[in-house]
């Protein structure tokens, strides 16, 4: 034996993959929980079952972490919005791809829905959301200008475009999260519900 | 492949802050750095070229201020 057979392996910290993805998931719940004031590394370390330092190895700080956590479900979000939906689609057929998909999407991810809702408007939102709208962007835009040359669309403004086209859809996803409508109606999201109010908006938006 | 060090820290002031700065931004194996100064443990987070610790810790023990290794 001499002084070389003697390797030193210094302890590494690694990413693990598994633990990364229990971190987003309990960081969106204790923000939904505490709010993003009373959300902190050592809370979330705690709900984890990991220690500060762990948490430390991914993120910087909180602010980071919520960048992170927020632009990572954003794109998530918009690959939802995007599947099977291309620019070339008849503006209505589109349309319905789009509300489709972004209630399926509500609906089956209502705590990081109410998650992006609570940071809306926060400092955090302006990073988020430029960094995640950048690729989606496009593609939208091509789709409502290709409506617009095919006269299947009427020109409006965007914001008048976009409240019209999507306000209705949110507003029935707002009801189905508070389970309740107008004067505390008890409410159910239906799809029913959804193509009925869809058959309006594109009545709406035909020139 | 850089190596992440985690320390907890008393770096809670601003001068203290850019002490520590001149010294990490000084050192040779440090490549990245930053502190969370609004975490009770005032996290020392570091990207180094060497695994080992206790270069980081001598050097802010050293300006006077507690840097000791946050367990895993």
């Amino acid at each position: 034996m001499n002084e070389h057979s003697f390797i030193f392996v210094p302890e590494m910290r690694v990413r693990d993959i598994h633990k990364e993805k229990l971190v987003k998931q309990k960081a969106i719940e204790l923000m939904l929980q505490d709010g993003i004031n009373g959300f902190s590394m050592q809370k979330l370390a705690k709900a984890c079952g990991i220690s500060v330092a762990t948490l430390y190895i991914y993120y910087t700080n909180k602010e980071d972490l919520i960048i992170k956590v927020g632009i990572e479900e954003g794109k998530r979000m918009h690959e939802a919005m995007t599947k099977g939906f291309s620019a070339d689609m008849p503006f209505a057929e589109g349309l319905k791809k789009q509300w489709e998909n972004r209630a399926a999407y509500a609906l089956k991810n209502k705590e990081t829905s109410a998650f992006f809702e609570n940071i809306k408007h926060t400092s955090y939102a302006d990073a988020i959301v430029t960094e995640i709208t950048e690729a989606y962007r496009p593609i939208m835009k091509q789709f409502t200008q290709n409506a617009i040359a095919r006269k299947e669309l009427r020109f409006i403004s965007f914001e008048s475009y976009w409240s019209v086209a999507y306000g209705p859809l949110y507003t029935l996803l707002k009801f189905e999260q508070d389970g309740k409508s107008v004067g505390n109606r008890p409410f159910k999201f239906s799809k029913k519900i959804m193509y009925e109010s869809l058959e309006l908006v594109l009545k709406a938006l035909k020139p | 492949m850089a190596h992440i060090l985690i320390f907890k820290t008393n770096i809670e002031t601003d001068t203290a802050h850019y002490e520590v700065a001149s010294l990490l931004n000084a050192h040779s194996s440090v490549i990245g750095w930053h502190i969370d100064k609004d975490d009770v443990d005032k996290v020392l987070r570091i990207e180094s070229t060497i695994a080992n610790s206790s270069e980081i810790i001598s050097t802010i023990n050293k300006a006077g201020f507690i840097c000791e290794e946050l367990p895993d």
